[in-house]
């Protein structure tokens, strides 16, 4: 029997236990045990879909001390032997992952969207060049298979299990190195993945996110934007779509002046539909839209709003 | 102070092309540039020495011997030292085996800080600057915004992260690897008229394996623990999409669209 050890980031414990996917998809259903490592305390669901729920006495070991929990994988894995470890990619996961890997001597695959075997061989995909192409990736070694995962990827579903506690001594990995100072939450906003229809802006509609705003409202949707956008200051990074943003799987996508050109393209793959708004039809983005509209974003996005809004009051004055 | 910044060049992404036919990323004479997170980090590291001089910074950077009119303009711009590192032998790395070779250069080094990007825009692993930091056994942080103090006779930097749901301060101690996030108000200052053409040559250091001594069989391609099996175009497959105009009728033809998938109902 395979062995999968997932771990949970105390601050994305639902995308964290969905990795339970990945074991799914490369061993199926019934060929492995599943491991959760709740280094931070928290586990959500995790008690009821993994085989086997690891808490940290002494603990928590914070998700920021990647040193100490990468020193916690490695002490679990002499133990557990695991044949996969899988780490969300989150801000933390992304220092985790690569200390336990050195520490293990295993190969590493970064930002993994999909997964699969070719015999005994385990391989991940992963875009690289900004999303410009999809690399199929193996690793090579004694070690386990390792990989990090974007959370939004991939999604678990499974039987009700009740998860066996193995419990480790915190006190056996602890780090000294990285101390919290303070700590300010964001205002907690909607997150943009959760969104069944977006209104993207990109550098050629910086000015006119009020109006993006309009449209989301009408649409039922959300505003999301590019890294151009938000390295100039113009959007918040929590609605950055893009690989070094948000992998985002809604219904609609609408790309208002974005070129596509960014690394835009890897965070939208899974958009079921996608209108492109741009004043270049040309531009790279266009090759995978729907519809491609050759214009103003601003005209666009006001035409649209005045044919949405008369629209409604038609309804409402009929209905009165 | 004596800062290390790990520096990467990389092909100017926006400029890549892709070649539908053949099924390839043109990767033929596309200018290097820096990766725009290191630049930040670069940025940071002559902001420090401007204010205080006894300072020195070095740049160190693993590439092609191509990459050497790059580690000039870095010794042009105020760097004391540039380091390539470059031999054939490294080509085709992957993080595990670069980070290794970083460190091993490292570990040659007196510093208090390590500074480097926390992405790069072309693989875009962000595995190198943990690895580094394992391999030394020292903290690492990234995703760094704000560099608020870097005391090394109190031991410790004080960093600012924007997290994904939180902003946080950290002390991390000295010496750490600290990655930046790409910060545009941080630019490399341009070259002073009169460094233009400055001799700098004795200023760089080139470092081969003869000089690191990495065991051959955990170098480059053949000593890497992953493998890039295949490279292939983005899964959306390219359509065939509607055009139409930010007219009358291509907005009446977009909101009846939106009407038939739906979109519409409230």
């Amino acid at each position: 029997m395979k062995r999968v050890l997932v771990t949970i980031d105390e601050e994305a414990v639902e995308d964290s236990i969905e990795l339970l996917e990945v074991g799914r998809l490369i061993y199926g259903e019934q060929g492995f045990l599943s491991y959760a490592l709740a280094a931070g305390g928290r586990y959500g669901e995790a008690g009821k879909l993994y085989d086997y729920l690891i808490r940290v006495k002494n603990g928590p070991l914070p998700n920021y001390d990647a040193a100490t929990i990468a020193r916690c994988i490695e002490s679990l894995h002499r133990i557990y032997c695991f044949d996969a470890i899988v780490v969300p990619a989150t801000h933390w996961g992304r220092m985790i992952a690569p200390r336990a890997a050195m520490r293990l001597r295993a190969g590493l695959v970064a930002d993994v969207t999909g997964v699969g075997t070719d015999g005994d061989q385990v391989w991940m995909v992963r875009p690289a060049f900004s999303g410009r192409v999809l690399a199929t990736i193996v690793c090579r070694g004694v070690g386990p298979v390792m990989m990090s995962v974007r959370p939004g990827v991939f999604s678990y579903s499974g039987p009700v299990k009740s998860a066996e506690l193995i419990e480790v001594d915190g006190q056996d990995f602890k780090t000294p190195g990285v101390r919290l100072i303070e700590r300010r939450e964001k205002p907690v906003a909607r997150d943009i993945r959760e969104s069944q229809v977006l209104i993207s802006g990109g550098g050629g509609a910086m000015r006119d996110f009020d109006l993006l705003e309009r449209l989301a409202e009408a649409l039922n949707g959300m505003v999301a934007a590019s890294r151009k956008v938000v390295d100039m200051g113009g959007a918040p990074r929590a609605i950055q779509v893009g690989q070094s943003g948000k992998i985002v799987s809604p219904r609609l996508y609408i790309a208002i002046g974005i070129s596509g050109s960014s690394p835009h393209v890897a965070g939208i793959r899974n958009a079921e539909y996608l209108i492109a708004v741009n004043s270049n039809r040309h531009a790279p983005i266009c090759s995978l839209a729907d519809i491609v509209v050759e214009g103003d974003g601003r005209t666009f996005v006001e035409g649209l709003l005045e044919r949405i809004e008369a629209a409604n009051t038609a309804t409402r004055g009929g209905e009165g | 102070m004596r800062i290390l910044c790990l520096l990467k060049l990389v092909p100017d992404v926006d400029q890549l092309e892709y070649d539908r036919e053949r099924n390839v990323l043109i990767r033929e004479n596309v200018r290097l540039v820096l990766n725009p997170e290191d630049a930040t980090a670069a940025a940071t590291a002559l902001g420090i020495k401007r204010d205080a001089p006894d300072s020195t910074i070095e740049a160190v950077s693993m590439a092609p011997r191509g990459a050497m009119p790059h580690l000039e303009d870095l010794v042009r711009r105020g760097f004391d030292h540039a380091t390539l590192i470059s031999d054939p032998r490294y080509a085709g790395s992957d993080t595990w085996a670069t980070s290794r070779v970083l460190a091993r250069t490292l570990e040659t080094r007196d510093f208090d800080c390590v500074f480097c990007g926390t992405h790069t825009l072309d693989g875009g692993t962000g595995q190198v600057p943990a690895q580094v930091a394992e391999a030394l056994g020292l903290p690492v942080m990234v995703g760094i915004s704000t560099l608020v103090e870097l005391d090394p006779r109190a031991g410790q930097a004080v960093v600012d992260v924007d997290g994904e749901t939180a902003l946080m301060r950290f002390s991390v101690a000295l010496p750490a690897v600290l990655g930046f996030q790409y910060d545009p108000a941080r630019k490399l200052p341009p070259i002073r008229y009169e460094d233009l053409n400055r001799e700098v040559s004795g200023q760089i250091t080139v470092l081969g394996n003869n000089e690191l001594g990495m065991d051959e069989s955990e170098l480059g391609l053949k000593g890497s623990l992953t493998q890039v099996r295949r490279v292939g175009v983005d899964g959306r497959e390219a359509k065939e999409p509607v055009l139409l105009r930010d007219d009358q009728e291509g907005l009446d033809k977009v909101y009846r669209w939106l009407d038939q998938k739906g979109f519409l109902e409230r």
